[in-house]
């Protein structure tokens, strides 16, 4: 049996990640401007200079910062002045992690209660079971810095199968969106294998994955409220699937 | 204290803009940092890239159905021998709009985007409203940002919760044809590369 999640556990909940928007409701109108410029205003021309040489630093390893970007709490991650701002609170909580600034400097700096900033608000990383992650395998050194690894074996699914992804109860980093969770989908591409974030952010190995595209039809994944004619394709981590006949 | 605390006194020490500029000059003074680099990525990432990069490739796409078969089947080769690379194209597919079918790129779980292909996104690409709303009512969020389908139009949308990235290669206007490359290319927006907006027709 698959279950499809109830209009609450699709609701904004926290727990499972204040990050995870897909299909959350209670959003006004998109902030539409056809020549929006990049930046807005220098400190965000800053941020984003500045997050290169902060990431060499810090989260050097696929999916670490944005690990942490989910780690934030909701006042950073949504009232701090926007994406910029998320990588301005993310900083600073990966530079106090790394130890490259003292717990409160910056708050000292600025004249804050020493203590208050986003490196105080955050979510400690989450200790992930490397017992419910898939297990790791050697893969040829890639040349150049790239997620993308070539698989000896081939791909569980092909394109066409019925696929489910039932997920979503461990704690830590993943790329799996709540809103297909428990909803039977269908394989239509393979991209390239790339090493697994839900694994690398915790500093738990590579364990390479094949990645599927796999379609979902509107309708099953919002029932009676779907608008027709709509398939939303999302990329996922073969780990992630099961076959849809299997799922119980 | 330094006079830096005199100088922010008036201002919110939470906000964003306070804190960049601190710990901008504490990461300098640390050694952690190097502005005349931060200076150097800002300049490359505001100037040198842009949506006229995905605009060419798009328009040659329209003027030949050779390059338009090989983009869409394998854009990854394509970027190489057109000399395209950098930042977030690590694997870039293109999803070709036509008569009935219409594509649409979101990334709900953050903000993934094709950097190198089209600049940097713009707010509204990474806000809640369009994370959240795209995948569950996606005509009605196009008919709000001004995009009505035709009847009968498959809507596509494209989540990039791997590291693919999506281009979308939207329809050639009408009575275009004679138009060289760099007139086609202007009528390429960022938006219709997206798949929130049509190609501009002239």
């Amino acid at each position: 049996m698959v279950v499809l999640f109830t209009e609450d556990e699709s609701q904004l909940s926290g727990d499972l990640g204040i990050h995870d928007l897909g299909g959350t409701q209670g959003w006004g109108e998109v902030p539409h401007s056809p020549d929006e410029p990049a930046f807005h205003s220098d400190w965000e021309r800053r941020v984003f200079g500045l997050m290169f040489q902060v990431l060499r630093r810090t989260a050097t390893r696929p999916g670490e910062m944005r690990y942490a970007i989910e780690r934030l709490d909701r006042e950073d991650y949504f009232d701090h002045g926007g994406y910029y701002g998320r990588w301005e609170a993310v900083m600073e909580v990966l530079l106090e992690e790394y130890g490259h600034l003292a717990s409160g400097e910056l708050d000292d700096l600025v004249g804050a209660t020493k203590g208050t900033g986003p490196a105080h608000r955050a979510s400690p990383v989450g200790q992930k079971d490397p017992n419910q992650l898939p297990a790791d395998r050697t893969t040829p050194t890639p040349g150049g810095r790239t997620v993308r690894r070539d698989l000896a074996e081939p791909p569980k699914f092909a394109v066409g199968d019925s696929v489910v992804a039932l997920g979503h109860n461990e704690t830590g980093h993943t790329r799996l969106p709540k809103y297909v969770s428990g909803v039977v989908g269908t394989v239509v591409k393979i991209h390239p294998a790339e090493v697994l974030p839900d694994s690398t952010a915790h500093d738990l190995g590579e364990r390479p994955q094949h990645v599927l595209c796999v379609a979902y039809r509107a309708e099953d994944l919002w029932g009676s409220e779907a608008e027709v004619d709509v398939v939303i394709n999302v990329d996922l981590y073969e780990n992630y699937l099961t076959a849809a006949g299997e799922a119980v | 204290m330094s006079s830096e605390t005199d100088h922010h006194h008036q201002v919110d020490p939470r906000s964003p803009e306070v804190r960049t500029e601190a710990l901008e000059d504490l990461l300098v003074e640390k050694g952690l940092v190097d502005r005349s680099r931060v200076d150097a990525l800002i300049d490359r990432f505001e100037n040198d890239l842009g949506p006229m990069i995905g605009a060419r490739l798009v328009a040659k796409a329209w003027t030949n159905p050779d390059f338009r078969e090989r983009l869409l089947a394998d854009a990854d080769a394509v970027l190489i021998s057109e000399g395209v690379q950098g930042a977030e194209i690590e694997h870039i597919e293109v999803k070709a709009n036509e008569r009935g079918v219409h594509n649409v790129v979101v990334c709900t779980l953050c903000s993934c985007y094709p950097w190198a292909l089209l600049g940097l996104p713009p707010n509204w690409y990474k806000s809640p409203e369009y994370r959240a709303r795209i995948v569950r009512e996606p005509r009605k969020v196009l008919e709000e940002m001004g995009l009505t389908l035709e009847t009968e139009t498959e809507l596509r949308v494209w989540d990039s919760s791997s590291e693919t990235r999506f281009l979308v290669l939207p329809e050639q206007p009408e009575g275009t044809d004679d138009l060289d490359l760099e007139d086609l290319a202007r009528l390429v927006t960022r938006d219709s590369m997206i798949g929130v907006a049509k190609a501009i027709t002239p």
